[in-house]
Formats: C-alpha cells, sequence, structure tokens
C-alpha cells in the first residue's frame, strides 16, 4: 500500500548523479532508554521482549546485542481478571525445539538464539493467553523504571481468497510472482490491518525456508480510503533482516516462485497499534531516502519505546502455482 | 476605513503643498533599442535636486521657475545634459546612448547608483547583461541563483535556485515577473530557475524595509521585469548549451511605437537521450524536459498612454515508462503560467497611473501505476488579479505612491485518486478552496530635510476564505464526525490587518549614510512541504479557519558608504525579525495522509526568529569588478508539536555565509568570472540511538535539525570570448579598406562548476552493513553529494 510514495520518490532519484562515501559522525550522550516489542494472540501466551535502546555507532556484534536485553524485569499482563506476572525466558537454556518456537513466535534469528543469551518475558498460563475481543494491560519494572500499556485484540478479518499470480517481469517469465489477497473491509471505519507471511516449504537442506513470518515493506494500512470496499492487493516477498539466502540478493529477491508454500498471517490491530506500525515501516524504510522526514516509531508504551499489540490472526496458506 | 480616510486626507494635503512648482516629466529610454530604463537618475544640476525613473522609465523633476540644466546618468549609458527654461510644465523624453565600447575602463552597465542616496535598505538590483559571464551550472544562466551569492539570502541547497531571505521560508518571498505572481520558479526539481535571462530587463531583490506597495509576503520581493523589445529594428539573440538551447526574437510592430519581445528555451536531454536507449529497453520511452516561453508586446498609444501584454509559460515534464509488465510507469508534469496586460497613463506631469490585469496559474499532477494499481496526486494555484497603482510627485520632496488591489485566488489541495484494478478508492475530492485577497496602499518618500529622507507608508489588507467549501467536522480523535457544507460565496473567515513599512536615511557625509527601517507584513498563504528539499509537490495553503496568516516584523539598520570615489560601495546591515503563524507537516505526516479530512488537518503551527548582520562590498567600476559578501545569521523555528515545543534550528539557519563574486574584463574580446561561496553546513535531524523491533533496526531521531552537515563551499570559473566587434570591408571600386561594427555577434562561454572538486554534502543518511548471521552487522553513516567538478560550453550569439 505505500507503492504510491515509492513512485513519488523515484523521478528524482533517477536524477541524482552524485557519488557517496562513508563519513564519521560525532553523537552526543543520549540517556538510554527501554524498548518493549510485546505481542499477544488468540490462543497464545503474551510474550515480551525488553531491551534497551544503544547509541547509533556502538557496535552491534553478538554481545553487545546479548547486553541489550534486559533482564530480571518485573512483567505483568492483566486482562481485567487481575495481573499474571510472565516468566523470564533465556534462548541459551532452552531446548532446539523450543528455541524454534521461540524464533517462530519472536521473529528473531534461530541461530542467533542459539549463540546469544536472548531472554524473553512470557508464562505457561493458560489464563492469561490470548482472547479474540479483551483488553491487556501490560506493566513493566525495571531498574527503577516503570513502563505501562494497553491493547486489545480486535476481530479478526477473514481475506475472501489468497493466490498467488505471475508477476511477468519479462514476458516468457513462468515462475516468480507476487502474494495477492481479496479483502472486503467491514463496513464501520476504524479497521486497520497487518500482512506478514513467510515460506513454510522446505529448501534444499530441508530447512523451512523462512523461519519466522515477514511484514514487506508497507504492510500495514488502514481502512480510511476503502471502507466497505471489496479489492484486491498484492504484496512482495519480504526479507528478513539477517538473511544472507542467495534468493534475497539475485533476480528472485522480492519474488515468490512457483513451488512455494506460504503461509500468511492477516492480522487485525487497533489504530495506536496501526500508528505504531506505519512508523515503524516508514522509520525502518527510509534509511538512506532522502525524501523521508526523520520519523520516529509512535510508541504505545508510556515511559519507553516499542509497541505492545493484540493481534487479531487471521491464517491462511498460499500454494504458489 | 478610518484609514482609508486617513489615506486620503494625507494624500490630498501633500498634493496642495505642490503650488508654486513646475514640474519637468517624461521617459527615459535606450536610444537604440527603444527599451526604457529603470532606475535611471535625473537631477537639475543647480539645484541638486533629483530623482529616478520609474518601473516604466517614468520621472517626474517639481522645480521653481527658472533655468535649468537637466542631467541624466545611468551607469554604462552616456551622461545627458539639457537646458531647459522652466515657465510652465515641461515634457522631457530622455534618449540614452551606451558608452562606446573601446572605453578604458570597463563599467557595469545598466545599474542603479544609489547606495547612499535612497531610503531603501537590504535592496539589491542584479545586471542581467553581466549574468551571462559569471559561471553557471551546467551553462545554464540562473537569475535565481545569482542573487543566492548576495548577502542575507541563502540557497536551498546544492545546485538549487530556491532561496531563503533573512531566515524566511521559500514561500515568503514575493516573486513577481511584469507583476504577476510566479508561484513555483523552478525547474528540474529545483534545478533550475523558469526565468529565461535573455527574455529580462530588470531585476530587482528587495531583502528588508518592504516598500508599502508590496505586500502578500513576509520575506522578500524579487520584481523581475521582462524587456519590452526594440522598438527600432529586428533583432535576436539565443544560445546552445549542454542542456537547452534558447532563442530571443524582438523587433517594432510599428517603429517606435510598438514593439514585441518573443523568447523560448528548451531542454532536450530527453532528445539527446533517446538514440543511446534501447528502444526495447527497460524504461524506452522514457524522458525529461522542460520549457519555457516569454511573450510581450507594448503599444504607445501617445505620450500619455501606453499598454504592455507580457506572458509566461512554462512546463516540466517526466515521464517513466516501463516497457515491461509489472514495472512502474508514471507522467507528472508541472508548470507555471502567468499573464499580465498593463495601462501606464499619464494624467498629468504629476500623476501616473499603471493598472494591470493578472493572471497566474500553477498546477502540478502526478500520474503512475504498477501492474493494477494506479495513484494520482495534483494540486495547484489559479489567481486572476487586478492592480491600480499610482506615482504621485506632489512636490520636490514628496514622492507618492498609492493603490488599491484584488486577488481571486482558486487553489486546489493536494487530491489524491488511487485506483487497484476496477476498485476505485473512496478518496473524496476536496473542496477547492477560494479566497478574495485586497488591499490598499499609500507611501511617500519624503525628503525632511537635506539630510534626512523617510520612506512611511502603511497597507490595510484582507482576506476571506469563501465558499464553496467541504468542511469535515472533526472529534477530538481527529475522525469525521460530521460535514458542514459553506455555499459559493459564503464567508468561512476572514482576515485583516495593517501593515506599517517605515524606512528613513540620514546622510553622515558626502558619501555616507546611516539608514534604518521597520515593517510589519501579513502573508495570506502558506507553502507546505513533505520533503526536506523544495519539490513541485510542496503545497499552497491558504489562510482559512484555522490556519492564521503569517506575520512577519522586521527590524534593521544599516550603514552605506561609498569609498574611492564611487569605484567601490560598501554596507553593513542587521536585522532582527519575529514570524508568527508558521507551519509544518506534523511529525510523520505522508501526502496519503491528506485525503477524507480537511485540508489543515495535517499541519502544526509555530512561530520562528532570525538575526543577523550582513557586510557588503562591490567593485563596480574598472576592469575588475564583482562583491564580497558574509553573513552572519541564526534562524530558530518553535513549534508546540514538535520536540516537546523546544526552539530548534530551521533549516536554512546558516550560521556563516560568504559569497565572492569577480569579473574580469581582459580586453574587448575575453572576459572571465569566478565565484566563490562558503557556508555553514545544513541543520539535519539524524538518528542518535536505535534498537530492535521484530529483528530490524529501528532508529531514534534527535531533536529537530540537532546536527550540522560539514560545511559547503565551491568554486567556479568562467571565461568568455567573444568574436571581434568590428570587420574590415574593403570597397570594391576603390580598394579603400574600412572598419565597421559587426552586426551579428557572437561568443562561447566555458565554465567549470565545483573547479577544485569538493564533495559537498546533499544529505546525510544512517544505515547498517553487513549481517548478524555472519557477525559483522555494524552501522555506518554516509554522505551523498550530488555534483563532481562539471565543466560546460554555451554558445550565445546576437544580431
Amino acid at each position: 500500500m505505500k507503492r504510491a510514495h515509492f513512485l513519488l520518490m523515484l523521478p528524482v532519484v533517477a536524477l541524482l548523479v552524485g557519488c557517496e562515501k562513508e563519513i564519521t559522525v560525532e553523537l552526543p550522550e543520549t540517556p538510554e532508554q527501554f524498548v518493549v516489542e510485546g505481542v499477544i494472540e488468540p490462543g497464545l501466551p503474551p510474550y515480551v521482549i525488553l531491551t534497551r535502546t544503544q547509541s547509533y555507532f556502538d557496535p552491534i556484534d553478538q554481545n553487545a546485542l546479548a547486553n541489550s536485553y534486559v533482564r530480571g524485569a518485573l512483567v505483568t499482563v492483566d486482562n481485567g481478571d487481575g495481573p499474571v506476572v510472565l516468566d523470564q525466558l533465556c534462548s541459551t537454556s532452552l531446548t532446539d525445539e523450543q528455541r524454534a518456537l521461540f524464533a517462530e513466535v519472536t521473529g528473531i534469528d534461530p541461530a542467533l538464539l542459539s549463540s546469544v543469551d536472548i531472554c524473553v518475558y512470557s508464562t505457561a498460563n493458560t489464563a492469561i493467553f490470548g482472547e479474540v475481543g479483551r483488553t491487556y494491560r501490560l506493566r513493566v519494572e525495571a531498574e527503577g523504571k516503570v513502563l505501562t500499556s494497553v491493547t486489545k485484540i480486535n476481530n479478526p478479518v477473514a481475506l475472501d481468497s489468497v493466490w498467488f499470480q505471475l508477476a511477468l517481469q519479462r514476458p516468457d517469465d513462468d515462475s516468480l510472482g507476487y502474494a495477492w489477497g481479496t479483502l472486503t473491509d467491514p463496513d464501520t471505519t476504524g479497521n486497520c490491518y497487518r500482512w506478514m507471511a513467510r515460506r513454510i516449504s522446505r529448501d534444499e537442506d530441508g530447512n523451512v525456508e523462512d523461519p519466522t513470518f515477514i511484514s514487506p515493506l508497507g504492510n500495514t494500512f488502514e481502512d480510511k480510503y476503502v471502507n466497505g470496499l471489496t479489492f484486491d492487493f498484492s504484496f512482495i516477498r519480504g526479507r528478513q533482516f539477517y538473511s544472507d539466502q542467495p534468493e534475497d540478493s539475485n533476480e528472485e529477491a522480492g519474488f515468490y516462485k512457483v513451488g512455494d508454500t506460504i503461509a500468511v498471517k492477516f492480522v487485525s490491530i487497533g489504530f495506536n497499534e496501526h500508528e505504531f506500525y506505519t512508523s515503524y515501516d516508514e522509520n525502518v524504510g527510509s534509511q538512506g531516502d532522502l525524501f523521508g522526514t526523520p520519523v520516529n516509531a509512535r510508541s504505545n508504551i508510556e515511559g519507553g519505546l516499542g509497541i505492545w499489540a493484540g493481534w487479531g490472526v487471521y491464517a491462511d496458506t498460499i500454494i504458489c502455482q | 476605513m478610518r484609514s482609508l480616510i486617513l489615506l486620503l486626507f494625507l494624500t490630498s494635503g501633500l498634493v496642495s503643498l505642490a503650488q508654486g512648482s513646475f514640474t519637468i516629466s517624461g521617459y527615459v529610454k535606450d536610444a537604440a533599442t527603444g527599451e526604457t530604463l529603470i532606475g535611471a537618475n535625473v537631477y537639475a544640476k543647480e539645484t541638486m535636486t533629483g530623482t529616478t525613473t520609474n518601473t516604466y522609465g517614468y520621472y517626474v523633476l517639481n522645480l521653481p521657475a527658472g533655468t535649468y540644466t537637466v542631467v541624466m546618468s545611468y551607469v554604462g549609458f552616456e551622461e545627458t545634459s539639457q537646458t531647459v527654461d522652466l515657465s510652465a510644465d515641461v515634457k522631457l523624453n530622455i534618449d540614452a546612448r551606451t558608452k562606446a565600447i573601446a572605453t578604458k575602463e570597463f563599467e557595469v552597465v545598466g545599474e542603479k547608483v544609489d547606495n547612499t542616496e535612497s531610503t531603501q535598505m537590504g535592496t539589491v538590483d542584479i545586471d542581467v547583461q553581466k549574468l551571462s559571464t559569471l559561471p553557471a551550472l551546467l551553462g545554464e544562466v540562473d537569475i535565481l541563483k545569482t542573487i543566492q551569492y548576495l548577502p542575507g539570502v541563502k540557497s536551498n541547497g546544492e545546485g538549487n535556485s530556491g532561496f531563503y531571505v533573512r531566515g524566511g521560508g521559500p514561500d515568503q518571498n514575493l516573486i513577481l515577473l511584469d507583476n504577476a505572481t510566479v508561484y513555483n520558479a523552478s525547474h528540474l526539481f529545483g534545478f533550475f530557475s523558469v526565468f529565461n535571462a535573455d527574455a529580462v530587463k530588470n531585476i530587482e531583490l528587495i531583502k528588508g524595509g518592504m516598500p508599502a506597495n508590496y505586500g502578500g509576503r513576509t520575506s522578500s520581493v524579487l520584481d523581475i521585469t521582462m524587456k519590452d523589445g526594440n522598438d527600432k529594428g529586428f533583432h535576436g539573440q539565443g544560445g546552445i548549451g549542454l542542456i537547452s538551447s534558447r532563442l530571443t526574437l524582438e523587433g517594432p510592430i510599428v517603429k517606435d511605437k510598438s514593439s514585441f519581445i518573443v523568447s523560448g528555451r528548451r531542454t532536450y536531454i530527453d532528445v539527446l537521450a533517446k538514440p543511446f536507449m534501447n528502444p526495447e529497453g527497460a524504461f524506452a520511452g522514457s524522458g525529461y524536459y522542460f520549457y519555457d516561453l516569454n511573450a510581450k508586446a507594448n503599444y504607445r498609444l501617445s505620450d500619455k498612454d501606453r499598454f504592455f501584454l507580457s506572458g509566461y509559460f512554462g512546463r516540466d515534464v517526466f515521464e517513466l515508462k516501463g516497457s515491461e509488465p509489472g514495472s512502474p510507469d508514471f507522467r507528472i508534469p508541472w508548470g507555471n503560467a502567468t499573464f499580465s496586460g498593463r495601462w501606464n497613463h499619464v494624467f498629468g506631469p504629476k500623476l501616473f497611473l499603471n493598472t494591470t490585469a493578472i493572471f497566474s496559474d500553477y498546477q502540478f499532477s502526478f500520474k503512475g501505476g504498477q501492474d493494477d494499481f494506479s495513484f494520482g496526486l495534483s494540486s495547484g494555484i489559479k489567481d486572476y488579479g487586478l492592480k491600480l497603482d499610482f506615482n504621485q510627485y506632489p512636490s520636490v520632496r514628496h514622492s507618492l505612491k498609492y493603490g488599491v488591489n484584488y486577488t481571486y485566488h482558486i487553489y486546489t489541495p493536494s487530491t489524491v485518486d488511487v485506483a487497484s484494478g476496477d476498485t476505485e478508492f473512496q478518496i473524496d475530492t476536496p473542496s477547492k478552496l477560494k479566497a478574495h485577497e485586497a488591499a490598499a496602499y499609500i507611501q511617500d518618500d519624503y525628503d525632511v530635510t537635506d539630510l534626512l529622507r523617510v520612506n512611511a507608508g502603511v497597507r490595510l489588507s484582507y482576506f476571506a476564505h469563501v465558499g464553496d467549501f467541504k468542511e469535515y467536522i472533526l472529534d477530538e480523535g481527529g475522525n469525521t464526525s460530521g460535514i458542514r457544507n459553506y455555499s459559493p460565496g459564503e464567508t468561512i473567515k476572514a482576515y485583516y490587518g495593517l501593515e506599517p513599512r517605515l524606512s528613513m536615511r540620514y546622510t553622515t557625509g558626502p558619501s555616507s549614510s546611516v539608514k534604518a527601517s521597520f515593517n510589519r507584513n501579513l502573508q495570506y498563504v502558506h507553502l507546505a512541504s513533505f520533503s526536506s528539499i523544495g519539490l513541485p509537490t510542496d503545497v499552497w495553503i491558504p489562510s482559512g479557519k484555522n490556519v492564521k496568516p503569517q506575520v512577519a516584523y522586521q527590524y534593521a539598520a544599516g550603514y552605506f558608504r561609498d569609498l574611492w570615489d564611487r569605484k567601490y560601495e560598501a554596507s553593513v546591515e542587521v536585522y532582527y525579525k519575529d514570524m508568527f503563524n508558521q507551519i509544518e507537516y506534523r511529525e510523520g505526516a505522508q501526502p496519503q495522509d491528506g485525503g477524507n479530512t480537511n485540508y489543515d488537518a495535517l499541519l502544526v503551527f509555530g512561530k520562528g526568529w532570525s538575526y543577523g548582520a550582513e557586510f557588503f562590498l562591490k567593485r563596480r567600476l574598472g576592469k575588475f569588478t564583482g562583491w564580497a559578501g558574509y553573513t552572519w545569521s541564526k534562524t530558530m523555528r518553535r513549534f508546540d508539536a514538535i520536540d516537546n515545543g523546544d526552539p530548534f534550528p530551521s533549516r536554512w539557519d546558516r550560521r556563516h555565509d560568504i559569497s565572492l563574486v569577480v569579473g574580469y574584463e581582459l580586453n574587448e574580446r575575453w572576459s572571465f568570472g569566478s565565484t566563490f561561496v562558503y557556508s555553514t553546513g545544513q541543520a539535519t535531524t539524524l538518528p542518535v540511538q536505535r534498537y530492535f523491533i521484530e529483528g530490524r533496526v529501528v532508529s531514534q531521531f534527535s531533536e529537530r535539525n540537532g546536527f550540522r552537515m560539514a560545511p559547503y563551499h565551491r568554486l567556479d570559473f568562467a571565461a568568455t570570448l567573444k568574436n571581434k566587434p568590428t570587420k574590415e570591408v574593403k570597397d570594391k571600386t576603390t580598394g579603400e579598406v574600412t572598419t565597421i561594427q559587426r552586426k551579428y555577434r557572437s561568443s562561447w562561454t566555458f565554465s567549470v562548476y565545483n573547479a577544485y572538486n569538493r564533495a559537498n554534502p546533499y544529505f546525510y543518511y544512517f544505515t547498517t552493513e553487513g549481517t548478524s548471521a555472519n557477525n559483522d552487522l555494524r552501522p555506518v553513516a554516509k554522505q551523498v553529494s550530488l555534483f563532481s567538478i562539471l565543466p560546460s560550453v554555451t554558445w550565445n550569439f546576437h544580431f
């Protein structure tokens, strides 16, 4: 849905015949802040990843990454029946199977989970598992700071259909294409959506091609202009941030291909969550973009940064043929 | 109303002062071309009292009865003097002749010499003829880039024709082409201005102390007068450059009575690129071009009445056509059209009226698509206006200007349409915004004593946003809770205000003076920009229910001095400026957010202030000419909705700004020009911290414009080689050889942009390199530069 913005930038970018060089920039000391990445889905336990901001040019090696996780926090989630304390689970003390689940749920690179001790707050207490229509209050206490937020799991909106369609970048191409969906938006305004997908087919080594769900650029949209309409839309294949897979840098980049099986998550979210994900997307996507005005991700966390989101998930599968 | 009565009272009082003297009045013209001369000095030698010609070349001298030697002087022209026996009003039209070329000293041609005389501060006239010998980006002579070399005027960025004056935004400059407002003065995303220098006669920039006859903008006036056309004979000029060609033709329609000028320019990057583009390639059929057409005609009915029609039409078109399915294609045309019809009428020697009818139009549109997805964006502004401007010269000590004007504006706010396949997205077409703008003004340039001259004026302006209009009633959360429709002509919101203007000069010596000025300006239109550089997507937003008019107060003082036989002029000016009701888009707003709500829903409001000192030294005469300017300034803004209301530097805040412009006339064939600029780096917003969400790096930005890019500096050179001005002709019968002036002249201009190949910052960005899988992920800062060293050559001719 963000392609319009892209089109607008293209002509100017095409004209810029400049050169680029690496420079050194002196950054001021800024107080660190806590960052929440928390999600609750129907039928699943809530999870909260708590990190701290780092100075922009601090190294991003695995040590630094491990140090950015905030341990020993008191994290509670309350669905109205009283607060439930989440347990701290750290990746290096989990089994391979648990780690795979950890990766799938959080979107963190599974390889990283076994080499760096990454901690997440979650629980096996089914009383706090997500239910559609309920409101969830989050409270985090750590190192003397208190962070709070509130979210709701909205009713999932089912897609009428999902399918694969050839992109025909070359007239004779019979392999590469995009994922398509048809949405009938409910006749009330204020519906917000997020698209994410992963290839669950196996690669030559027998591994699932995408270990986690990926949200391609422009994944979040609202029904401001499409309220009550039935319409088709398409998404490219997103790329894992840490990907070193060849199909992310060759001519297949951005495309699904015949033979892929795609798991789709079409998520209903609230307006504040929409505000966060669109600004987050803008922030991540505009790095290096002259025309992107600086946008901080608009957090819904009081006392910190990040997101606490209820996801009303509709799941579907596409077999690319 | 009370003010209008006051104006009338003032006027009648001044007229009565004029009894008992006679007037000498008339036009000053270039004898060779018939072009009227703007700002020529006309004075009586005996009393040393004088005046200067107005925009139409008209002057009036009020003197007691007697015999006078009336002298006309204008740089580059022979001084004329005529004896006038003044016992009744006298009409005296003066033909000025250009100085013979082979004078020892080269002079700047066609420039006012009133550095220390006038009450005007911060006013600069640019010599159009001189422009062609200065270095230019890709050889394209550019008026707007030349004014950026002046102190107090800053560039919008590398190669950009957008400019900022004394801390004001780009929308705060009133750009007039033959009295018609030009809304977007640039081509090619700002790299070239829309003014074709071949068609331009005079350029005046007013940075401060804006006189009351100008209004509607808070920072500056750039008043551009097109050539009238040669009414003596048919002539042409033109040029062929690397990216564009120009041709200008002018001549009499009826000799000495009526003339025309037509001037055109078109770029040909698209034509040049075509043979090299594979017709079956990915983007065959893509292209970019712009063109300009200026045309003007005038007719002199009598010495009392003269008519002018002038028009400008320019378009930029960018097309990208993907030949393959699935690739994006789009077309973006945008441009200005202006038209003005004027009638000069001399009622009596002391009263001159100019009536102007104006039409101005700026349109931008974007049509694009990819696969089944199509997207359109358009915006624009249309003006219909009428102006009556009187110049009255009641006595030798007073020069009055008063007038009224009215403009009907139609703004098209950003209008978006999107479709995916057969589904049209539900985006309302927003109402066009219609507005009445009117003003009345009076000002007097008054010689209080021989040493003190005061220019005092006041402007009363009015603006009303009127229906028809569809207003979205919004609840606290910004959601639409209802719609209110206003009927055609119904006033939605009206504003008015008084704009006092005062400037004064006190002569402190034979060639020095001090000046001071104060003004309050109102501006009823704002420009809102999503990008950090000026783009044609920027939208003009009128004042209305929530958008209050911009208000600026400027206080300035200066010392002006001519040095070494008036070969040099120097000045120091300081200013302080307060700007209220400034606008910005709210943080994170995107063009597509503006649908189905009010045109002002994405805006936030704040204030700005600016202060600085400007130093200027100019050499006007000699083989070496040019100037040096230095500006120290600070420009800040404060918006409640940005950075928690903390003040932040404006994007056009530059602490130091230096420019050097040098011209050297070696001989009648070779001349050289060079420019050097240095300025403090542009303020920019960069990330200071980062964090991870869903495995991606998220940047946390600093306070607005919290960083400075590296300083900008650049040196350019140009060399111009003209053909010989004369040729030898052998008489076939006598064999005698005589030297005659060539009718046909041509020249080559070679120029080098960015001579020492400085990589000037255009923008900075932060990104990451490597992957976490390889554990070599690292954040990096990058600088993008636009133009490296760029040589160019242009061939010019005139006949």
